[in-house]
């Protein structure tokens, strides 16, 4: 019994094959998703998506986003994803500077916000290198 | 007097003569088989009249295929991404439903048009669609209200519904479109408009040659709620148990815009691919009626052309007949 993993972006199609298991982190918290879940519909925060094929887990960077869990199929709506093989972990380590330094340089209500969203897509970016290892 | 014999007997075997210069010709340059009446009472046509004119033509014609291969090669670019968003909206339709049969009071159309012209006759088919939904939607107690997006649409609903008209937006292309400059135009939307319902009319893309006008509606969260509790389609959306945030409220107001904006990035891309193709099969037809009246210039060309060598060997017969006998 597998799941079918869909993940969608508004440019492109990141994933589309079937997995064993997966984990998201939601706004509450995160949840695993095995075979035969309920079905339900849920918001997606900006983290990490690990996903488990033949004992071996591999992260996916999300960016905010829906999904919708229902007869063995998923399907995840992002703003934007990254596989955690396909980020640059020097990038990804300088972007996380860059994030943090302006988070500190930030003045007012609504740059603060933006930076520290930055921010958060950029250690999630970070996390994805280093949860592989 | 011999001389003016000749002439009128030159009159009757040629109704044609030779050239005369450009000034002399009182008709308008732009019709080459107008006869026009000289002095002397006879017809004629200017080849030079004819070259200019095929002339143009021709540079049209060469214009128009440029165009087309523009139009082309900017198609390719567009079509790709318009394939990609078409699996984002899907989902939604699937755990939403796309009900054009909702029946509620306040709607809100958005028209999605394109800014330059010369496309064929997409937009005009969009804006009457448009106009058609109103239509539908008029009553007590029901309001319609238009978002335009694109000149074309804006020059066209300006003239008979200018109170309805919520907001404009033009010179979308100026920049490649990206699903961020969307998703901003989408937040714009939601949060000037008052809506329960919101139609979106596009020409979707199924060809290079058929562009057919569509329309998505996109619900707001509070029809989305009546509409789950009182069954149908939407009655499976009560069967998902919603996690993540606070209420079950707050998350289908995230799902909703968050699909507004999905299915309008999907209908600007799809919009602008047809504009494509419009364009290009408009700018081929027009190569190849220029290509046709190109045809028949060259041959009243030649006519004109002969007949006028048929008048000088007339003279010059005559004349040297003339002398002799």
């Amino acid at each position: 019994m597998t799941l079918n993993l869909c993940v969608l972006t508004p440019n492109r199609i990141v994933w589309d094959s079937e997995v064993k298991e997966i984990i998201l982190s939601t706004n509450s918290g995160q949840i695993g998703v095995l075979p035969n879940h309920a079905s339900i519909a849920t918001a997606v925060d900006i983290g990490i998506l690990r996903i488990r094929l033949n004992n071996q887990w591999l992260t996916m960077a999300l960016m905010g986003s829906f999904a919708r869990i229902g007869n063995n199929e998923i399907t995840i709506l992002v703003n934007d994803a990254e596989k955690g093989s396909d980020i640059d972990p020097q990038e990804a380590q300088q972007a996380l500077e860059i994030a943090e330094a302006n988070l500190r340089k930030a003045e007012g209500k609504r740059q603060t916000i933006e930076e520290n969203l930055a921010l958060r897509r950029a250690r999630t970016r970070v996390e994805a290198i280093n949860a592989i290892l | 007097m011999a001389m003016a014999a000749l002439r009128r007997e030159g009159r009757r075997f040629a109704p044609l003569i030779s050239p005369r210069p450009i000034t002399a010709v009182r008709s308008s340059p732009i019709v080459p088989t107008h006869e026009d009446e000289g002095p002397i009472g006879v017809r004629y046509i200017s080849t030079q009249v004819v070259r200019n004119r095929m002339k143009s033509v021709k540079n049209i014609q060469k214009i128009t295929k440029a165009m087309k291969m523009v139009a082309a090669s900017k198609l390719r670019a567009v079509q790709t991404k318009a394939e990609n968003s078409r699996g984002l909206w899907q989902p939604f339709t699937a755990l939403l439903g796309d009900l054009p049969s909702v029946d509620v009071k306040k709607n809100v159309v958005v028209t999605i048009s394109s800014d330059k012209g010369l496309c064929g006759g997409i937009n005009s088919t969009s804006v009457k669609i448009s106009k058609g939904i109103y239509k539908l939607n008029s009553g007590p107690e029901k309001e319609t209200k238009y978002v335009i997006l694109g000149e074309k649409a804006k020059a066209q609903l300006v003239r008979d519904s200018k109170k309805d008209i919520e907001l404009i937006i033009t010179e979308l292309q100026k920049n490649p479109l990206s699903y961020t400059q969307v998703s901003v135009l989408a937040d714009e939307i939601l949060k000037n408009v008052e809506y329960d319902a919101l139609r979106i009319v596009f020409n979707k893309f199924h060809s290079v040659v058929s562009f057919v006008p569509t329309v998505s509606t996109v619900l707001s969260p509070e029809i989305v709620e009546r509409e789950s509790e009182s069954g149908g389609k939407l009655g499976e959306l009560d069967s998902y148990e919603v996690e993540g945030g606070e209420t079950k409220g707050e998350i289908l107001q995230n799902l909703a815009e968050f699909q507004f904006s999905c299915v309008m990035f999907n209908a600007v891309l799809e919009n602008a691919c047809s504009e494509q193709g419009a364009r290009m099969s408009a700018m081929d037809s027009s190569s190849r009626n220029a290509g046709d009246m190109l045809d028949r210039l060259t041959l009243t060309y030649n006519r004109t052309r002969q007949a006028s060598i048929t008048t000088e060997l007339i003279e010059i017969i005559s004349g040297a007949s003339a002398l002799e006998g």
